[in-house]
């Protein structure tokens, strides 16, 4: 005997892959509707992504992050601010290449969000940061979301973020941290046998 | 407040129908109600509102994992955690006038349920060799029988000391420590009877012994399974987690036995819509599976899941995460193609199409958890069973990716933290090698003794002392009549407890009852006041502080009398500073995190708010089994089968009950009022076997050596158990499991599937108390 309940179901967005030239699958950039911003760092671009990696700082000079949890490697919570009021979500890392690009998603279906930020080595030896996002929102902020007026909202927020982020980093010089592993598929790749973070209690609970 | 009974609660069951779903108004009306039988609105409310919050009580209820901090209700319990805590903050004391008044044999016939509620314990108790009464003991005068009797042992490994999983880390840390330094390993845990097949099946194939899946984890995925668990009874806060998965979207697909309510419908108390609303629906879709027929459920998947792939190569499995990071996939789908689907109709109960709908919905499912309790692994295959669910989430990929994972759902509130700590039988040598560089004494490396062989070996007189740190091991243990043999065989039963319960009753020549703090008592020391530490079924490990006044002021804590016992018994071996130990909690944890990998600043780490999650090789991408690599199984085939005339039984706790202990006689949830002793049967079944309901019948079980056990006088309810099937309850029952019926690998006691008839009486129509 089964009960069932097959009314509207969630079905979630299947991931954008590509296969690059080294075998691997990777994650395709994000094309079409996005907002793309870059602005260019006077610090090396080891400086700035292992900066980057540092979620917890964001606080420091983000004027809407409010507090990032980081629960494990690929996964963060956001906790973002305006006046009172306060949003959290979580995202997912999918793809995480050290000195080159990372790659994320809103965890939450409704609303909606990817995001990727490269790092290319400028010729002044700085770095030049882009920064693509795509929202996806739901409901009546669907309807907003698709005026030239949020684009241009969300556009000037990115950028303004990055800004904040280029001071921050000039501004301290070097890196307060790193986290140099590499992410695919949401999945943590190590080529180190017994990375820190593996070395706790391995024997069987019952 | 009320006064303890003085009889037995009459025994007159009345059956309603089963209920549709779980919480609402009615869980919170229970849990005042019970809460104000026990104990002052004032305690109450204190308790209540610091469980589970930063720096308050961790609920000893279970160990589901709490919301980050800042995202916690004002009320963070659930029914039962709230009827727990104030069972524990019970006004009732029991004084040696109580022992004077009852002997043992008089207690010894009593009932779980009317032990527990004569109230908490204030003062140490012995009862001497030949004595039918408990008497008054001094604490030193207690100790030192029980430190005497310890040294006069021809061997450490006469002695077994046991723990349940309300043990604080570091009680754990110092009774292992303790039992080391004395020279066993003989430390049998309640992890040996609860999830031990889970911890094999993990370490052998990801190489973790330990749940891969945090509460964020839940939130996010697409597809959660709950497999042989009922979260509505046993840990009802799970089902927050699972109404904010529905709310991001999940499907939830439920395997059981038995439609449990918590399983179908929540309504949450702390929402409107929980309170006149129509709740959140759970499972999408239920799997009505016969115990036991999970295996075959999940290897029909897993063929199901290649035969996809066959038809469209490249879509349904995971080859880049199968390729890099696992082995012995090419010999498991060999061998899972040979999975012969009549079998799997017998063995589930379960048509092709219910399979392959969800397989469907697991096509469509990007992130998918699979959670499981004792259904599964108090199974003889429990081990196989698991290590098929890790199978299943292998070919997708689904580990060590945000909403996906493995979760063992736990039921003991720090039964993880002491295994974390050292409290077992088989510790691997880079653990005992620590506590060789950090204490300077040579830990014994022979395996000691799990549940099961402690039972054994107490019956057969190879064990002589048996110390136990909390619980109820008595009605924990199956094999009742066997477990109270081997504990009568003993030269003296200790235990270190709250609350009187039948292992006081059932004992040694020599008993000692210890009476320690609970959770929500206030624990002064030497050095000010303590607070101790647990890691949950989600590897969080955070402090727990109780706000109440002691119950009696000769109250020890667990950390103090184990302290103390080793000071007696040690008499200064190892040079290990226990009364340093015992007056300031911080100094144990220090050593911790010399000693046990991951708890590294342990002192600085644990007093953060919310304390700090240990993290899971899994996640990291690492898998530290034997092979390096996550490993495929191939799980042999099993069909569970009864005899004609027979039935499969699994062993239950009702709604009102935490652990061994009955709160009343009721289980609303299942419809079962004023009486225990019922067994749940399909009426299909009850046609094939002659019998209606209100019949009245022995459950006699049937063992492979052709030895009989008999629960006598149970009256029969028509219920929608999976056809096939019997449900009685726990511990009332146990008497039915036999000692040998164990799960392979994990030696846990399989008190699922146990194989029974019903024989029919007529001349009774009462039944037997305990």
């Amino acid at each position: 005997m089964a009960h069932e309940d097959d009314a509207q179901q969630a079905v979630p967005t299947a991931p954008r892959m590509r296969t690059d030239g080294d075998g691997v699958t990777r994650r395709r950039p994000l094309r079409g509707q996005h907002v793309e911003e870059t602005v260019e760092v006077d610090v090396p671009v080891r400086t700035a992504y292992n900066q980057w990696t540092q979620f917890k700082t964001f606080p420091r000079f983000s004027t809407v992050v409010r507090d990032v949890e980081q629960l494990r490697p690929t996964v963060t919570a956001w906790t973002l601010g305006y006046g009172p009021l306060r949003h959290r979500f979580a995202i997912e890392i999918v793809e995480q290449d050290p000195d080159s690009y990372l790659a994320w998603r809103g965890l939450e279906q409704k609303p909606s969000h990817q995001g990727e930020v490269e790092f290319m080595p400028t010729e002044s030896g700085g770095t030049a940061i882009t920064v693509r996002m795509l929202l996806q929102p739901q409901g009546a902020a669907k309807i907003v979301a698709r005026s030239s007026g949020a684009a241009r909202l969300t556009a000037r927020s990115v950028r303004g973020e990055l800004m904040k982020f280029k001071q921050f980093i000039e501004g301290l010089g070097q890196e307060g941290g790193a986290w140099r592993g590499t992410i695919r598929n949401g999945r943590v790749q190590h080529d180190h046998p017994e990375p820190p973070r593996s070395r706790v209690a391995q024997w069987p609970v019952g | 407040m009320h006064n303890p009974p003085d009889e037995e609660p009459e025994n007159t069951l009345s059956v309603s129908p089963p209920k549709k779903w779980a919480a609402g108004v009615p869980a919170v009306v229970h849990a005042l109600g019970y809460s104000l039988e026990q104990t002052s609105p004032r305690k109450t409310g204190v308790d209540l509102l610091t469980m589970n919050q930063v720096g308050g009580i961790d609920c000893p209820g279970c160990a589901w994992a709490d919301p980050a901090p800042g995202r916690r209700h004002r009320n963070e319990y659930c029914e039962n955690g709230a009827k727990h805590i104030n069972d524990e903050a019970t006004t009732r004391r029991i004084t040696a006038d109580f022992f004077r008044e009852h002997s043992v044999s008089d207690l010894a016939v009593r009932s779980d349920m009317w032990l527990n509620q004569q109230g908490r314990l204030t003062e140490p108790m012995i009862k001497r060799p030949g004595s039918e009464h408990y008497e008054p003991v001094s604490w030193n005068d207690a100790l030192g029988v029980l430190a005497q009797e310890l040294t006069a042992l021809d061997s450490p490994d006469e002695a077994v000391f046991y723990t349940s999983g309300r043990a604080s880390n570091e009680a754990a840390f110092v009774l292992q420590l303790f039992a080391r330094v004395f020279g066993t390993n003989n430390l049998p845990d309640c992890s040996n009877m609860c999830h031990e097949s889970s911890g094999f099946a993990l370490s052998e194939t990801l190489g973790t012994g330990k749940g891969t899946v945090s509460l964020d984890d839940l939130h996010h995925a697409d597809l959660i399974f709950l497999v042989g668990q009922n979260p509505g009874s046993n840990h009802p806060r799970q089902l927050t987690a699972l109404e904010e998965a529905k709310r991001n979207g999940a499907r939830i697909v439920a395997v059981n036995p038995l439609p449990e309510a918590g399983l179908r419908r929540f309504k949450n108390p702390q929402k409107p819509s929980g309170i006149v609303g129509r709740g959140t629906q759970i499972a999408d879709r239920f799997l009505h599976i016969k115990p036991g027929g999970d295996l075959a459920l999940f290897q029909a998947l897993n063929r199901l899941l290649l035969e996809a792939e066959d038809a469209r190569p490249g879509t349904v499995l995971d080859h880049d995460f199968i390729d890099a990071h696992t082995t012995g996939f090419e010999e498991f789908a060999q061998h899972a193609r040979t999975v012969d689907w009549d079998d799997v109709r017998t063995a589930t109960g379960l048509t092709r199409e219910e399979i392959e709908k969800v397989r469907d919905e697991v096509l469509k499912s990007e992130r998918v958890i699979v959670c499981w309790a004792m259904g599964i692994t108090q199974h003889k295959h429990g081990v196989p069973t698991v290590r098929e669910f890790v199978n299943f989430l292998m070919l997708r990929g689904n580990l060590g990716r945000a909403g996906t994972g493995a979760c063992p759902v736990r039921g003991h509130s720090n039964v993880q933290g002491d295994r974390t700590m050292g409290i077992w039988e088989q510790m691997p040598d880079t653990f005992l090698d620590a506590l060789q560089k950090e204490f300077g004494f040579d830990p014994p490396r022979p395996h000691g003794l799990d549940s099961v062989n402690s039972i054994k070996a107490m019956r057969e007189g190879r064990v002589k002392v048996f110390l136990a740190l909390a619980g109820n091991f008595v009605r924990a243990a199956p094999d009742s009549e066997a477990t109270e043999e081997a504990m009568r065989s003993c030269r003296l039963t200790a235990h270190i407890s709250t609350k009187l319960n039948r292992s006081h009753t059932v004992c040694g020549d020599t008993a000692l009852i210890l009476p320690t703090l609970g959770r929500t008592e206030r624990d002064v020391q030497a050095d000010g006041e303590q607070f101790v530490t647990v890691e949950n079924s989600m590897s969080e490990v955070h402090t727990s502080q109780g706000r109440l006044e002691p119950a009696s002021p000769l109250l020890l804590s667990e950390v103090a009398i184990l302290c103390r016992l080793a000071r007696r018994t040690l008499d200064g071996e190892a040079d290990i500073p226990w009364e340093t130990f015992e007056g300031d909690y911080g100094t144990i944890r220090d050593r911790i995190s010399r000693v046990v990998p991951g708890f590294h600043d342990f002192n600085a780490r644990v007093t953060r708010p919310g304390g700090f999650q240990l993290p899971n090789p899994v996640n990291e991408g690492v898998f530290k089994n034997k092979v390096g690599k996550a490993l495929f199984t191939c799980n042999e085939h099993v069909v569970p089968r009864a005899p004609e005339g027979h039935l499969l039984l699994q062993t239950l706790r009702s709604h009102d009950q935490w652990n061994t202990v009955p709160y009343t006689n009721n289980d609303r949830y299942r419809g079962i009022h004023g009486s225990r002793h019922v067994v749940l049967v399909n009426p299909a079944d009850l046609t094939e076997l002659g019998l209606a309901q209100g019949d009245h019948v022995d459950l006699v079980s049937v063992w492979a050596d052709g030895s009989e056990r008999r629960a006598e006088n149970f009256e029969v309810v028509p219920y929608p158990a999976a056809k096939g099937s019997a449900a009685a309850y726990y511990p009332e029952t146990n008497v039915l499991v036999p000692l040998d019926s164990v799960a392979d690998i994990s030696n846990q006691p399989a008190s699922k599937g146990i194989v029974v008839r019903l024989e029919p009486v007529l001349d009774r129509t009462q039944p037997t108390s305990a």
